[in-house]
């Protein structure tokens, strides 16, 4: 007698599972969250306007100030960060000094202190637009970072396509730029969106140096109420709200890059 | 080192078992309010409400124990019970009177506009189109937010708001007269460059109040004893000079 085999699926893995892309779950930590999160906010709007309708209308200019700060520091740290990461590969001496020393410094600093200096202590000399420091500091802080990011990408392309690059009679420039930086930026591009997430949490910083995002415009709120549970629960749900709608998007872009990666 | 610790540990709980016979009050100040509640160069927090509640504490016999609490979010700590009262500039307003309850006021006080050298105005209504500056949740920010045409600014404390008008990045500071006279006549860096416009007229008195939950009549027993003997006045010429 032979046993047929039934439906029998072996599973072969090198190391980590791969989600399979294919494999569409409802229920996950993320749509939890975010349904949670959402239904929350409805709730609180409607069983209870107010405060909390008052709240809301309350908050979206500093939405906007928050969104502001985040993409223009993403735009300015980006390129700061590309510079800093082929600083750091360079082997001109000089440059790889000057950009592992920035890295080191701004790394070493807490961004909230980099906030009150670039503000403050520089404000005796610069008179520095209260969005502008903001910008600058988190550009400068998060371009370190960047830097990192951009070099760990780059690094991740195999010796084998320099050399390619190399003896097809690129020069060194244009192999950076036409061969390994445009395969590069696939690996760079996933944490890049986190970064932005990163960065988007951090704004709430910028509410000491006076610059009115939704931390500030909350405490404002607060201040003047007395509602401190109310206050801090909406502007914690609209945090988590955004947050949650650009992780996903980042997560899209990993395994959409993943997908034509493997193909 | 051990024995060392041991005793002073022992003399702590010793001289703590003395005091428990007396009621202890925590108060929350947030000494960034010069010269009514500030940190000295020795880290203390000093200024004239601190003398007046020690004052108030030996006069009505009670221990009074200060904590320095960020202004943001003081009255949180109030209602969560961190501590027994605020002793920390707080102006009785109809507002605040809702959500907490106040002494017998110790002191009057006025909303003062702060403005650099070269700027000439007597009215509030002169500095439409302005941006003034002024500590979030103070009865001086309250001010601004409500002038008409006025752009309002809150700091998270009145001295980088003055730093703010000091490197001219705003246009003025509301807030408390003695607290505006500290920085602008007082700071030689700030002096130098600043002045104080005016005192904002207003029809109703403005007094500074400590907001309490429960030791209220404690509190008031104090301030009446201390009014009373005329230590009030001393501590005004002491740290306000007027």
């Amino acid at each position: 007698m032979t046993t047929e085999p039934q439906n029998v699926r072996i599973v072969i893995t090198d190391g980590a599972i791969i989600p399979d892309p294919k494999e569409r779950r409802i229920i996950t930590a993320w749509s939890i969250s975010f349904v949670g999160a959402l239904a929350a906010l409805v709730y609180l709007c409607t069983s209870r306007p107010e405060p909390y309708w008052r709240l809301l209308q309350f908050l979206p200019d500093g939405i906007a100030v928050t969104f502001k700060v985040t993409v223009l520091s993403i735009l300015c740290s980006i390129p700061i960060g590309l510079v800093t990461g082929l600083g750091r590969l360079s082997r001109n001496r000089l440059i790889n000094l000057v950009a592992s020393t920035y890295v080191e410094v701004v790394r070493g600093i807490p961004l909230l202190v980099q906030l009150f200096y670039i503000y403050y202590a520089l404000g005796r000399f610069l008179k520095v637009p209260d969005l502008l420091a903001a910008i600058i500091a988190l550009s400068v802080c998060y371009g370190a970072y960047m830097g990192e990011v951009f070099r760990a990408g780059i690094d991740s392309i195999p010796k084998g396509q320099t050399e390619a690059a190399r003896s097809l009679g690129f020069n060194r420039a244009e192999t950076m730029f036409m061969v390994i930086l445009p395969q590069a930026w696939r690996t760079i591009l996933p944490p890049v969106g986190n970064e932005f997430i990163a960065m988007l949490k951090d704004t709430s910083l910028v509410s000491i140096i006076a610059v009115a995002d939704i931390l500030r415009r909350g405490r404002e709120f607060a201040s003047e109420s007395f509602l401190y549970f109310e206050t801090y629960t909406m502007v914690a749900l609209i945090y988590l709200l955004i947050t949650l709608f650009l992780s996903k998007g980042v997560s899209i872009m990993e395994s959409r890059l993943n997908y034509y990666d493997r193909r | 080192m051990l024995k060392k610790i041991v005793l002073t540990l022992a003399a702590l709980l010793v001289t703590a078992n003395v005091a428990f016979a007396e009621k202890t009050i925590v108060v929350a100040q947030d000494a960034t309010w010069p010269p009514m509640e500030f940190v000295d160069a020795s880290k203390n927090i000093v200024g004239f409400s601190v003398d007046y509640t020690d004052a108030m504490a030996k006069e009505a016999g009670f221990k009074i124990v200060h904590k320095n609490v960020a202004w943001d979010g003081i009255f949180a700590g109030l209602e969560s019970g961190s501590y027994d009262a605020i002793v920390s500039s707080v102006s009785i307003t109809e507002e605040r009177k809702k959500a907490m309850d106040f002494t017998e006021p110790y002191y009057e006080v006025r909303q003062a506009l702060v403005v650099p050298k070269t700027t000439n105005v007597t009215t509030l209504d002169e500095m439409k189109g302005k941006t003034l500056g002024g500590q979030i949740s103070t009865t001086g920010y309250f001010t601004i937010k409500r002038a008409a045409g006025v752009t309002a600014k809150s700091y998270d404390e009145i001295g980088l708001a003055m730093e703010d008008l000091f490197n001219g990045r705003i246009d003025g500071v509301v807030c408390d007269d003695p607290v505006a006279a500290s920085y602008a006549l007082q700071q030689e860096q700030y002096a130098a460059k600043m002045k104080i416009a005016f005192v904002i007229e207003t029809q109703e008195k403005e007094f500074y109040g400590i907001a309490v939950k429960e030791v209220l009549d404690l509190l008031n027993k104090g301030i009446a004893a201390v009014k009373a003997k005329g230590i009030d006045k001393q501590l005004r010429e002491k740290w306000i000079g007027r």
